[in-house]
Protein backbone atom coordinates (compact mmCIF):
# COMPACT_ATOMS: atom_id res chain seq x y z
CA UNK A 1 0.00 0.00 0.00
CA UNK A 2 2.94 2.26 0.92
CA UNK A 3 4.73 1.51 -1.81
CA UNK A 4 1.44 2.34 -4.08
CA UNK A 5 1.09 5.41 -2.53
CA UNK A 6 5.08 6.06 -3.20
CA UNK A 7 4.37 5.33 -6.71
CA UNK A 8 1.58 7.92 -6.77
CA UNK A 9 3.18 10.97 -5.15
CA UNK A 10 6.01 9.80 -7.86
CA UNK A 11 3.51 10.23 -11.19
CA UNK A 12 2.51 13.38 -9.51
CA UNK A 13 5.66 15.07 -9.53
CA UNK A 14 6.60 14.12 -12.70
CA UNK A 15 3.13 14.92 -13.83
CA UNK A 16 3.26 17.86 -12.66
CA UNK A 17 6.60 18.84 -14.23
CA UNK A 18 5.15 17.93 -17.59
CA UNK A 19 2.31 20.47 -17.01
CA UNK A 20 4.74 22.88 -15.74
CA UNK A 21 7.00 22.51 -18.84
CA UNK A 22 3.69 22.36 -21.08
CA UNK A 23 2.25 25.40 -19.73
CA UNK A 24 5.12 27.56 -18.77
CA UNK A 25 7.50 26.01 -21.59
CA UNK A 26 5.45 27.18 -24.38
CA UNK A 27 4.57 30.74 -22.73
CA UNK A 28 8.52 31.45 -22.77
CA UNK A 29 8.90 29.86 -26.20
CA UNK A 30 6.35 31.77 -27.83
CA UNK A 31 7.30 35.03 -26.15
CA UNK A 32 10.74 34.53 -26.95
CA UNK A 33 9.64 33.94 -30.55
CA UNK A 34 7.52 37.25 -30.68
CA UNK A 35 10.04 39.34 -29.08
CA UNK A 36 12.63 38.05 -31.97
CA UNK A 37 10.40 38.90 -34.49
CA UNK A 38 9.28 42.10 -33.67
CA UNK A 39 12.74 42.89 -32.77
CA UNK A 40 14.15 41.43 -36.10
CA UNK A 41 11.58 43.36 -38.06
CA UNK A 42 12.89 46.50 -36.37
CA UNK A 43 16.26 46.13 -37.94
CA UNK A 44 15.07 45.34 -40.93
CA UNK A 45 16.93 47.50 -43.31
CA UNK A 46 20.28 45.86 -41.60
CA UNK A 47 21.82 43.83 -43.88
CA UNK A 48 23.54 40.36 -42.08
CA UNK A 49 25.87 38.38 -44.26
CA UNK A 50 28.97 35.91 -43.62
CA UNK A 51 30.85 37.38 -46.62
CA UNK A 52 34.79 37.76 -46.08
CA UNK A 53 34.93 40.95 -47.99
CA UNK A 54 31.71 42.95 -47.59
CA UNK A 55 31.11 45.27 -51.27
CA UNK A 56 31.27 48.76 -50.81
CA UNK A 57 33.42 47.76 -46.85
CA UNK A 58 35.93 49.91 -47.80
CA UNK A 59 34.00 53.04 -47.53
CA UNK A 60 32.79 52.06 -44.14
CA UNK A 61 33.02 55.08 -41.72
CA UNK A 62 33.42 54.78 -39.02
CA UNK A 63 36.65 52.05 -39.80
CA UNK A 64 35.20 48.73 -39.34
CA UNK A 65 34.36 46.97 -36.02
CA UNK A 66 34.09 43.63 -34.50
CA UNK A 67 30.76 42.63 -32.53
CA UNK A 68 30.36 39.39 -30.60
CA UNK A 69 27.03 38.71 -28.92
CA UNK A 70 26.01 35.84 -26.89
CA UNK A 71 22.83 33.78 -25.71
CA UNK A 72 22.03 31.13 -23.59
CA UNK A 73 18.72 29.60 -23.89
CA UNK A 74 17.25 26.25 -21.28
CA UNK A 75 15.41 23.79 -22.85
CA UNK A 76 11.96 23.14 -20.52
CA UNK A 77 10.67 19.74 -18.95
CA UNK A 78 8.78 19.08 -21.83
CA UNK A 79 11.38 19.26 -24.46
CA UNK A 80 13.64 17.31 -22.39
CA UNK A 81 11.36 14.79 -21.90
CA UNK A 82 9.95 14.29 -25.58
CA UNK A 83 13.35 14.38 -26.96
CA UNK A 84 14.60 11.66 -24.39
CA UNK A 85 11.16 9.62 -26.02
CA UNK A 86 12.81 10.46 -29.22
CA UNK A 87 15.54 8.54 -28.51
CA UNK A 88 14.03 4.96 -27.87
CA UNK A 89 13.11 5.16 -31.65
CA UNK A 90 15.37 7.78 -33.40
CA UNK A 91 14.39 10.35 -35.89
CA UNK A 92 13.78 14.50 -35.98
CA UNK A 93 14.31 15.82 -32.46
CA UNK A 94 11.86 18.78 -33.34
CA UNK A 95 11.77 20.23 -29.97
CA UNK A 96 15.55 20.71 -29.67
CA UNK A 97 15.66 22.42 -33.11
CA UNK A 98 13.60 25.40 -32.50
CA UNK A 99 15.58 25.85 -28.93
CA UNK A 100 18.90 25.65 -31.16
CA UNK A 101 17.26 28.12 -33.48
CA UNK A 102 16.17 30.49 -30.78
CA UNK A 103 19.62 30.87 -29.38
CA UNK A 104 21.60 31.17 -32.61
CA UNK A 105 18.56 34.01 -33.50
CA UNK A 106 18.82 35.69 -30.56
CA UNK A 107 23.03 36.04 -30.60
CA UNK A 108 22.60 37.17 -34.09
CA UNK A 109 19.93 39.77 -33.09
CA UNK A 110 22.35 41.03 -30.29
CA UNK A 111 25.05 41.28 -32.43
CA UNK A 112 22.84 43.21 -35.21
CA UNK A 113 21.44 45.54 -32.24
CA UNK A 114 25.02 46.08 -30.65
CA UNK A 115 26.02 47.66 -34.15
CA UNK A 116 23.37 49.21 -34.60
CA UNK A 117 23.58 51.44 -31.88
CA UNK A 118 27.20 52.10 -32.70
CA UNK A 119 26.02 53.43 -35.71
CA UNK A 120 26.87 50.20 -37.89
CA UNK A 121 24.15 49.28 -41.06
CA UNK A 122 25.31 45.84 -42.28
CA UNK A 123 27.19 42.77 -40.93
CA UNK A 124 29.64 40.75 -42.82
CA UNK A 125 31.23 37.37 -41.76
CA UNK A 126 28.75 36.23 -39.35
CA UNK A 127 30.10 33.16 -37.11
CA UNK A 128 28.29 31.25 -34.91
CA UNK A 129 29.74 28.57 -32.50
CA UNK A 130 27.95 26.31 -29.69
CA UNK A 131 29.41 26.35 -26.43
CA UNK A 132 28.82 24.09 -23.55
CA UNK A 133 28.24 26.02 -21.02
CA UNK A 134 26.65 23.36 -18.97
CA UNK A 135 29.27 21.16 -19.22
CA UNK A 136 27.12 17.67 -20.38
CA UNK A 137 30.19 16.69 -22.43
CA UNK A 138 32.67 16.32 -19.33
CA UNK A 139 30.16 15.18 -16.57
CA UNK A 140 29.13 11.55 -16.47
CA UNK A 141 25.80 12.84 -13.81
CA UNK A 142 22.56 11.74 -14.86
CA UNK A 143 20.50 14.57 -14.92
CA UNK A 144 22.49 16.76 -17.62
CA UNK A 145 21.14 20.43 -18.23
CA UNK A 146 19.81 20.98 -21.53
CA UNK A 147 21.17 24.21 -22.32
CA UNK A 148 22.13 26.00 -25.79
CA UNK A 149 24.73 28.39 -26.02
CA UNK A 150 25.59 30.53 -29.07
CA UNK A 151 28.41 33.19 -29.78
CA UNK A 152 27.97 35.05 -32.35
CA UNK A 153 30.93 37.08 -33.78
CA UNK A 154 30.90 39.51 -36.77
CA UNK A 155 32.48 42.47 -38.74
CA UNK A 156 29.75 45.80 -38.89
CA UNK A 157 30.21 47.95 -41.32
CA UNK A 158 28.47 51.64 -42.36
CA UNK A 159 28.09 51.69 -45.38
CA UNK B 1 43.39 49.19 -32.22
CA UNK B 2 41.37 48.29 -34.68
CA UNK B 3 39.53 44.32 -34.46
CA UNK B 4 37.60 42.75 -37.28
CA UNK B 5 36.97 38.82 -38.10
CA UNK B 6 37.73 39.29 -41.75
CA UNK B 7 40.80 38.89 -42.83
CA UNK B 8 41.47 41.89 -44.48
CA UNK B 9 40.33 45.83 -43.37
CA UNK B 10 38.62 47.18 -45.74
CA UNK B 11 40.24 51.13 -46.66
CA UNK B 12 43.20 49.60 -45.53
CA UNK B 13 46.33 47.76 -46.05
CA UNK B 14 48.11 45.45 -43.96
CA UNK B 15 51.80 46.59 -43.86
CA UNK B 16 53.22 44.27 -41.69
CA UNK B 17 51.85 40.85 -39.88
CA UNK B 18 53.15 40.63 -36.32
CA UNK B 19 52.29 37.60 -35.55
CA UNK B 20 49.61 35.50 -34.01
CA UNK B 21 47.93 36.75 -30.95
CA UNK B 22 45.63 34.72 -28.45
CA UNK B 23 44.17 34.72 -25.68
CA UNK B 24 41.93 32.49 -23.15
CA UNK B 25 40.45 32.27 -20.19
CA UNK B 26 39.10 29.08 -17.88
CA UNK B 27 35.61 29.93 -16.17
CA UNK B 28 33.51 27.89 -13.93
CA UNK B 29 30.24 28.83 -13.04
CA UNK B 30 28.94 28.59 -8.72
CA UNK B 31 27.21 26.46 -7.16
CA UNK B 32 23.99 29.20 -7.36
CA UNK B 33 23.82 29.79 -10.78
CA UNK B 34 23.92 25.80 -11.35
CA UNK B 35 20.25 25.90 -9.00
CA UNK B 36 18.92 28.70 -10.70
CA UNK B 37 19.59 26.70 -14.06
CA UNK B 38 17.97 23.88 -12.74
CA UNK B 39 15.06 25.50 -12.04
CA UNK B 40 14.87 26.95 -15.28
CA UNK B 41 15.63 23.96 -17.08
CA UNK B 42 11.89 22.74 -16.01
CA UNK B 43 10.15 26.38 -17.58
CA UNK B 44 12.83 27.10 -20.22
CA UNK B 45 13.73 30.47 -21.28
CA UNK B 46 17.23 32.12 -21.15
CA UNK B 47 19.82 31.79 -18.35
CA UNK B 48 20.66 35.13 -17.74
CA UNK B 49 23.75 33.76 -15.80
CA UNK B 50 25.14 31.85 -18.12
CA UNK B 51 24.97 34.37 -20.90
CA UNK B 52 26.49 36.90 -18.35
CA UNK B 53 29.21 34.34 -17.66
CA UNK B 54 30.09 33.91 -21.41
CA UNK B 55 30.09 37.78 -21.82
CA UNK B 56 32.63 37.84 -19.49
CA UNK B 57 34.31 35.54 -20.61
CA UNK B 58 34.71 36.86 -24.22
CA UNK B 59 35.60 40.07 -22.89
CA UNK B 60 38.44 38.60 -20.80
CA UNK B 61 39.74 36.66 -23.60
CA UNK B 62 39.42 39.64 -26.03
CA UNK B 63 41.33 41.43 -23.91
CA UNK B 64 44.19 39.16 -23.09
CA UNK B 65 44.50 39.01 -26.88
CA UNK B 66 44.40 42.64 -27.36
CA UNK B 67 47.36 42.97 -24.46
CA UNK B 68 49.44 40.82 -26.38
CA UNK B 69 48.55 42.39 -29.62
CA UNK B 70 49.78 45.88 -27.91
CA UNK B 71 52.89 44.47 -26.78
CA UNK B 72 53.58 43.35 -30.51
CA UNK B 73 53.22 47.17 -31.32
CA UNK B 74 50.20 46.00 -34.04
CA UNK B 75 47.70 48.76 -34.32
CA UNK B 76 45.01 46.21 -35.99
CA UNK B 77 43.54 42.31 -35.38
CA UNK B 78 42.18 40.81 -38.03
CA UNK B 79 41.09 37.45 -38.87
CA UNK B 80 39.53 36.72 -34.96
CA UNK B 81 38.04 33.66 -34.28
CA UNK B 82 36.58 32.45 -31.10
CA UNK B 83 36.64 28.36 -29.58
CA UNK B 84 35.40 26.99 -26.52
CA UNK B 85 36.40 23.96 -24.84
CA UNK B 86 35.45 21.80 -22.28
CA UNK B 87 37.42 21.56 -19.56
CA UNK B 88 36.29 19.55 -16.62
CA UNK B 89 33.08 19.79 -14.97
CA UNK B 90 31.35 23.08 -14.74
CA UNK B 91 34.50 24.62 -16.08
CA UNK B 92 34.68 25.76 -19.65
CA UNK B 93 37.29 27.75 -21.71
CA UNK B 94 36.57 30.76 -23.66
CA UNK B 95 39.76 31.02 -26.26
CA UNK B 96 39.90 34.07 -28.75
CA UNK B 97 42.69 34.06 -31.66
CA UNK B 98 43.88 36.76 -34.27
CA UNK B 99 46.26 37.78 -36.34
CA UNK B 100 48.47 41.43 -35.23
CA UNK B 101 48.80 43.12 -37.95
CA UNK B 102 50.34 46.99 -38.70
CA UNK B 103 47.59 49.01 -41.18
CA UNK B 104 47.88 51.84 -43.17
CA UNK B 105 44.67 53.77 -44.16
CA UNK B 106 44.08 53.62 -48.11
CA UNK B 107 44.09 57.20 -49.86
CA UNK B 108 40.75 57.85 -51.16
CA UNK B 109 40.64 56.90 -54.92
CA UNK B 110 40.20 60.12 -56.95
CA UNK B 111 36.37 61.33 -57.47
CA UNK B 112 35.59 60.79 -61.09
CA UNK B 113 33.47 64.28 -62.03
CA UNK B 114 30.11 62.98 -63.77
CA UNK B 115 29.20 65.33 -66.62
Amino acid sequence: MHELIGLFIQLGIVGGMVLLGLLAGRYTERKHLCSLERREADLQGMIVSNLKCFPGGAQSTPVPALIVGEASIASDYLKTLLAALRNLVGGEVRSFESLQMRARREATLRVMEQAHAQGFNAIGNLRLETADIAGNITTNQKRKMVVVSVIASATAYAL
Amino acid sequence: MIVVNTETIPGHTITMVKGMVQGNTVRAKHAGRDIAAGFKNLVGGELKGYTELLTDSRREALERMLAQAEQLGADAVVNVRFSTSAVTAGAAELYAYGTAVNVQADVAPPEIPTT
